[in-house]
């Protein structure tokens, strides 16, 4: 009994504590960039100097709150373990952010590089992907941004809060990368940012120090890609298009023009979309189904809003709108970047699976002169807290 | 009161014999004091002496009770004259018409004598008489029923069990004004002679259980009892577990309650903690209170509780599974803010958590030992040391003050202090798992515990019934309260013969 209980107690130094770090001995790794000089990957990483962040008492913002590790390989696993020549701590990367890709390295392929990123068990799956837009992924972490201490915290709040209220934008997580990727129906895409001004000043905390910061940060544009190569970027309104087709709009604010001339904006309260598709005589034959409750959230033009058929006229003015902006969208993918990013293809695997069969093979040249029936249902439900415009009643 | 079955000397029949007898057996203490006279009762003049020993008896009972009735006897001599000739009829003549103290009985062994004498009874010797009158004069200096000091309530009664047994017994039965209360008296302690009754309800009480009871108290072969605690320790199923299998009280009105479900009380001489048996793994974390208040609130209360031992007994632990092998599993933000208050602690997360945890525990220790003059004095350089400097000196980090803070306070949820201090020492093992295998550790170890708690009896009740075994009936007074009218039956593991305690309520409306 007592030398089974001291077996037992010496499991404890024994087989325990073998993977024990201090949360000291993290280097707490919040964005990651890769980029590709020659053939090497350069990796940068973005480690948070946790005592900066958490503000206490005297730590104020002279110092960075970060600090940026770069490092070359072969590999971007060697790059990363090279980075314990630089870092006094090992890099822990479980709690990454925002993987960066320079567009160069994004236009030559970005499959290999993520390899590792989906293989290792300390990261997780739920960070998001970006391109930075005609720069190196190392240029778009080296700019400080204000309110968000740390970039990487900047880039992922500002994704997900614009997804959520702007429909051009849109995140893509490792995760929904790889699904893509590995589908034979639906090409990636993933969000691109961009630098505003580029400048020297924007890695200095001198960059915070002013009430407009020179250089900032901007998502800007969804990179489109074939398999996993960056062939080229959508425009906002392209974007907008695609996240209405693929049902990821959650609100966001667009303007028809009124009847008798100036705008109105209609603000987006819910937003449903499905798409389908089937072959018609040889030809694939989509389908987008969109509906759409709006209200109206800002009138610049003279209308009266107490009359149905003042509602009914806007309801099929929006309907008109988004219908040729979705056209514009599906054009762009069929004629332009000539690659399904949609999913049609995953849409006619799940209804009809036989004949996706004989589809699957040369899909992205057969949804070039796809037919696609655009059918797209707006309901205009409130008119905000006063229904005409005050100029309307001053007359 | 005592046995009579010690053999000894008998009593002799000369006075002055019986109290050299008498000194010798008590080594010639000084408290004994002997009072010597003279009384015509019986009709003739005799030699008499009174016996008692000075602070357990009452003076004043003594001489108004006894010492006056005999020496003013005599002048009623009818149906005395033939006292003379038999002595033991002078001993029944002077209990039934001359004294008037309330309990006197006849001993006529030495031995017999001297331990009623040391109960605080005194002894009468009569010239001639090979035995004595021993007349109950007890009156020691004892505690009045104060309020509970440990188990207070808010609502409900404020009595608290005092060091006198009798003074416990009568608490009880005012409470459960029935003559099914029965009450076994036993002394236990070869040298203390100490008073231990077992009390149960006559036709609720399981029989099997009574005579474990009987069985287990029955041998125990010991010196001396002291305090419920030594009782305890020699009747519990299982010694070697952390965990109570005892329920100690201090409150009259829950032995009252745990009698009606059918439980056994055991209540021991000079100390104000009564024994109830047996005990379950719930009803450590049951208060008197959640009977008294609304059953809402007692129910809300009780999951409180619940949740209190859970952050009592897992919290430090989980703190250091999750920022040592499991930081994933934080928030960003928490692990960042985590981090920078480690910045620059030189210790690891364990030894910081146990520093504090031993630093707490000594100081609480500290506050139960010291003198209460000093007891402001502890408290400021404890605020100080658990508090401020060692975050300020940055030798422990901020967090840390707050998890073992909140561990702490948690401790205190549970009602009965049996249960807290197990769960402390609980604590204090899952941290070490934690330390070696991170959240795996912590759940070998929660299962190790389950299986440990499963496998403890309380006199043949499975410690976690009514959840492990479960009955159904019996959940509702395990997470809840029911309401009492809905509160039909009796806990089923305790009282197996005489279930129903009401019958549905039944109330017309409109009344």
């Amino acid at each position: 009994m007592l030398t089974a209980l001291l077996l037992l107690l010496l499991t404890l130094p024994i087989t325990g504590c073998w993977d024990r770090r201090e949360m000291n001995e993290l280097g707490i790794a919040l964005g990651m960039g890769i980029d590709r000089v020659d053939d090497k990957y350069v990796v940068t990483v973005q480690v948070v100097k946790p005592g900066q962040v958490a503000e206490q008492k005297g730590a104020t913002g002279a110092e960075s709150p970060v600090v940026m590790y770069k490092s070359e390989g072969p590999t971007i696993y060697e790059a990363i373990r090279k980075m314990t020549t630089a870092s006094p701590r090992k890099i822990y990367a479980a709690h990454l952010r925002v993987l960066l890709f320079g567009e160069a390295l994004a236009r030559q392929g970005i499959g290999n590089a993520l390899d590792l990123l989906s293989r290792d068990y300390e990261l997780r799956t739920d960070f998001y992907l970006l391109i930075a837009r005609g720069a190196t992924a190392q240029e778009a972490l080296n700019v400080l941004t204000p309110l968000e201490k740390t970039p990487p915290n900047k880039l992922f709040r500002s994704i997900e809060t614009s997804e959520k209220a702007w429909a051009p934008v849109v995140s893509i997580s490792l995760d929904d990368f790889v699904n893509d990727i590995v589908s034979k129906g639906k090409n990636p895409i993933i969000s691109g940012i961009r630098i505003v001004n580029p400048d020297e000043v924007g890695a200095s905390t001198k960059n915070l120090n002013t009430i407009r910061p020179k250089v900032m940060l901007e998502n800007d544009g969804i990179a489109v890609f074939r398999k996993d190569r960056l062939i080229g970027w959508m425009s906002e309104e392209e974007s907008k298009g695609y996240n209405y087709i693929t049902n990821n709009v959650h609100s966001t604010v667009g303007h028809i023009s009124c009847p008798g001339g100036g705008k109105l904006a209609l603000e987006v309260v819910d937003a449903h979309s499905k798409i389908g598709g089937k072959m018609v005589s040889g030809r694939p034959y989509l389908s987008v189904d969109v509906t759409v409750e709006q209200s109206v959230g800002e009138v610049e033009c003279r209308i009266d809003l107490t009359k149905i058929s003042t509602i009914q006229e806007l309801e099929k003015r929006a309907e008109n709108s988004l219908t040729r902006i979705i056209r514009h969208a599906i054009d762009a993918g069929q004629k332009k970047f000539k690659s399904d990013y949609f999913g049609f293809g995953n849409a006619i695997h799940r209804g009809h699976p036989k004949m996706w069969k004989q589809l699957q093979k040369d899909w992205d040249e057969r949804f070039e002169d796809a037919l696609v029936d655009v059918n797209v249902q707006i309901k205009i439900i409130r008119t905000g807290t006063i229904t005409n415009s005050f100029m309307e009643e001053e007359e | 009161m005592g046995d009579n079955k010690v053999l000894g000397p008998n009593l002799q029949t000369a006075v002055q014999d019986n109290i050299a007898a008498m000194k010798q057996r008590l080594g010639d203490s000084d408290d004994l004091i002997v009072r010597e006279l003279q009384s015509r009762a019986g009709g003739v003049r005799k030699g008499m002496a009174l016996l008692f020993i000075d602070g357990l008896t009452e003076e004043k009972a003594i001489q108004q009770f006894i010492i006056e009735p005999l020496l003013q006897a005599g002048t009623d001599t009818a149906g005395s004259a033939d006292n003379n000739e038999d002595p033991a009829k002078l001993l029944d003549y002077l209990n039934q018409s001359v004294l008037t103290a309330g309990q006197v009985t006849k001993v006529d062994k030495l031995e017999n004598a001297a331990d009623a004498l040391i109960n605080g009874n005194v002894i009468l010797f009569v010239e001639g008489c090979a035995a004595a009158l021993q007349m109950s004069m007890i009156s020691w200096e004892h505690r009045a029923v104060n309020e509970p000091a440990n188990q207070s309530v808010i609502r409900g009664p404020k009595e608290a069990f005092t060091e006198n047994i009798r003074v416990n017994t009568a608490l009880i039965r005012r409470i459960i004004k029935n003559p099914s209360v029965i009450l076994k008296n036993q002394q236990i302690g070869k040298v203390t002679k100490t008073n231990v009754s077992v009390m149960y309800v006559k036709g609720i009480a399981d029989e099997t259980a009574l005579q474990e009871v009987n069985k287990r108290l029955s041998l125990i072969d010991t010196d001396a009892i002291l305090e419920s605690g030594y009782i305890e320790e020699y009747i519990q199923d299982e010694t070697v577990t952390l965990y109570p299998t005892v329920q100690n009280t201090e409150r009259p009105d829950v032995v009252a309650a745990a009698l009606l479900e059918g439980r056994i009380a055991i209540l021991i001489e000079g100390t104000p903690h009564a024994l109830i048996v047996p005990a379950l793994f719930v009803q450590f974390l049951q208060s008197a209170e959640d009977y008294y208040q609304r059953a809402d609130i007692s129910s809300l209360l009780r999951i409180l509780r619940y949740f209190g031992l859970f952050i009592a007994a897992l919290v430090p632990a989980l703190y250091i599974a999750i920022t040592t092998f499991h930081q994933e599993m934080l928030p960003t933000q928490l692990l960042i803010s985590l981090a920078a208050q480690r910045e620059g602690v030189p210790f690891p997360a364990f030894i910081e958590a146990l520093i504090m945890e031993a630093t707490y525990e000594i100081l609480r220790e500290a506050g139960i030992r010291m003198p209460r003059a000093v007891g402001q004095a502890v408290s400021i350089v404890g605020t100080l040391v658990i508090g401020q400097a060692a975050v300020e000196a940055g030798i422990i980090s901020a967090s840390m003050i707050i998890v073992v803070s909140i561990t702490a306070i948690s401790n205190y949820v549970i009602p009965e202090f049996d249960m807290s201090i197990a769960v402390r020492i609980t604590r204090f093992l899952f941290m070490g798992l934690a330390a070696a295998f991170g959240m795996y550790g912590i759940f070998i170890g929660m299962l190790a515990l389950l299986l440990h708690l499963c496998s403890l009896r309380s006199f043949g009740v499975p410690y976690m019934a009514p959840v492990g075994p479960l009955t159904i009936q019996d959940q509702k007074d395990v997470l809840v309260r029911a309401p009492h009218p809905l509160m039909t039956r009796r806990p089923s593991m305790f009282s197996k013969l005489n279930p129903i305690r009401q019958r549905k309520a039944v109330r017309k409306s409109g009344q």
